[in-house]
């Protein structure tokens, strides 16, 4: 019995041919079969406390958690099952219809309402700049940070306020550290593998209580969250008239010390 | 990592939610066998067609294969997730996993181990001499009599190490589904150790699920050496 099994070009072309094809047709199966309309899947990206994170008895907790279901029901929409997965995957997840909303502590950015829309916003949240307690980094300021190793969660805005660091040429690009959450990214910073790590305030006053880490300086962004949701869905309407009235009515405030006092 | 940071206490966090990672290794089982077994059922016969198969059916399952064996598992099965036209299948009690994720994380798994089971079965099936199917075809056979009752017999013997080999590739490639969200046991471990307070414990988490993936890659490994065994020619050279 004799084969070739070297690819001439012939079966190259078929190979590459085919692959073209599967890509093609995967895209086109995109559409999947959506929800009741009644219904509002919640999305997150647990590992961000206060905002949403795992408690020690498993269960999924926060800020974003609560405010999310009680704007949801209030919307007259019964609250699906929540569904987690890694930050990044939470707009594509929006975009397939694998979820309805994303409450996940997720900054309002041009960039991500060129692909999902957002709520009406629900909380401000600047940047802190964390460093190890005993270490030799104790900046006061974006210059202070020249020359050292600085790190965030992929896909955050503190991994936008790094990239601004890059490209004011205050940190070498070879400087930057992404992680793909940020307990990982602290872990590192208190074994001394990274300087510094940028990340929102609360998030970051609740590492500084709980671990080596102390925010340095707080960089004024103006940033606000907001609840992703798809473009094309027009229940976004009542989700804002929900957010209004859980402001409105002191909700809010309870929801706030709950979570952040 | 000093040895400091391994404190009895992460030690008492790991074990207090055993439950947790038992799950995780519940589901790392599942999609090891659902896998395994949708790559064997594509694998065999497309280890066979390639063999004795022609015309445009061992090009199109030759073809399939070298597009699934030149394609990163995540690869796989992101695409599978995102491409499959999988409904809203809602999550499975108990072990709290999405069913289209599941899903999706076996067609991939599993369709990449079919392409190189095949290739296991086609080496097995072309290892056995071509005396033994003349030997057959002269005492009246006819060719498919003699592929199913002398030459796969010998040859799913002879295949059993090189689908042992795939069984542990799979069973550890199932950590990959955490790309998709998968509560499989990988991400059980990210999970505990994401908690507010309890990153001190991602070594202590990593080397327990690192000592739970060897122990089942070891007792399927002794398992399936006993069956190889058991199986085996007596006298035979394999």
């Amino acid at each position: 019995m004799t084969r070739r099994f070297d690819m001439d070009r012939r079966a190259y072309l078929k190979t590459v041919g085919a692959v073209g094809a599967t890509a093609g047709v995967a895209g086109c199966l995109g559409d999947v079969l959506g929800g009741g309309d009644d219904t509002i899947i919640p999305g997150t990206a647990p590992g961000f406390a206060p905002f949403e994170f795992t408690n020690d008895d498993g269960e999924l907790v926060g800020f974003d958690i609560d405010l999310a279901e009680e704007t949801i029901d209030r919307a007259g929409y019964e609250v699906g099952d929540w569904t987690e997965i890694e930050f990044e995957s939470l707009i594509p997840e929006l975009t397939e219809e694998n979820i309805d909303l994303a409450a996940a502590g997720m900054t309002i950015t041009e960039e991500r309402q060129e692909t999902i829309a957002f709520s009406e916003p629900y909380y401000e949240s600047d940047q802190a700049v964390l460093v190890a307690s005993d270490g030799d980094l104790d900046p006061g300021s974006v210059e202070d940070l020249e020359g050292a190793v600085v790190g965030a969660q992929t896909g955050t805005t503190g991994e936008g306020e790094v990239e601004t660091l890059v490209e004011d040429g205050i940190v070498a690009e070879d400087d930057t550290r992404q992680y793909q959450n940020y307990p990982m990214a602290v872990q590192d910073l208190e074994n001394g593998n990274v300087d510094a790590i940028i990340i929102d305030i609360p998030v970051a006053q609740n590492f500084e209580s709980g671990r080596d880490v102390e925010v340095a300086f707080e960089i004024e962004t103006g940033e606000v969250f907001g609840f992703g949701m798809r473009q094309d869905d027009d229940r976004i309407g009542d989700i804002n008239d929900a957010l209004a009235e859980i402001r409105d009515d002191g909700t809010y405030e309870d929801l706030i010390e709950t979570w952040f006092e | 990592m000093d040895a400091a940071v391994l404190q009895a206490s992460d030690w008492q966090f790991v074990a207090s939610n055993w439950e947790f990672l038992l799950k995780g290794t519940i589901v790392t089982i599942l999609l090891t066998i659902a896998s395994l077994s949708l790559g064997f059922l594509s694998g065999f016969p497309a280890g066979a067609v390639e063999v004795y198969g022609s015309g445009w059916l061992r090009e199109a399952v030759s073809t399939v294969g070298v597009v699934l064996r030149g394609t990163p598992i995540v690869v796989l099965i992101v695409l599978f997730y995102y491409g499959l036209p999988l409904p809203r299948l809602g999550s499975v009690p108990v072990l709290d996993i999405r069913l289209d994720r599941f899903i999706a994380a076996t067609v991939a798994l599993g369709l990449r181990s079919g392409a190189y089971q095949a290739q296991v079965f086609r080496g097995a099936i072309q290892s056995i001499d071509e005396g033994q199917m003349e030997a057959a075809r002269s005492v009246g056979m006819t060719k498919l009599g003699a592929i199913r009752h002398v030459i796969f017999p010998q040859a799913i013997r002879r295949s059993i190490p090189g689908f042992q080999n795939e069984f542990t590739i799979v069973l550890k490639d199932t950590s990959i589904a955490f790309a998709i969200g998968l509560a499989e046991l990988l991400y059980q471990a990210d999970q505990l150790y994401l908690r507010p307070g309890r990153d001190t414990a991602v070594m202590e988490v990593i080397i327990t699920i690192s000592a739970i993936y060897f122990v089942l890659t070891f007792v399927t490994n002794r398992s399936l050496d006993r069956l190889h065994d058991h199986y085996a020619i007596p006298g035979g050279n394999d």
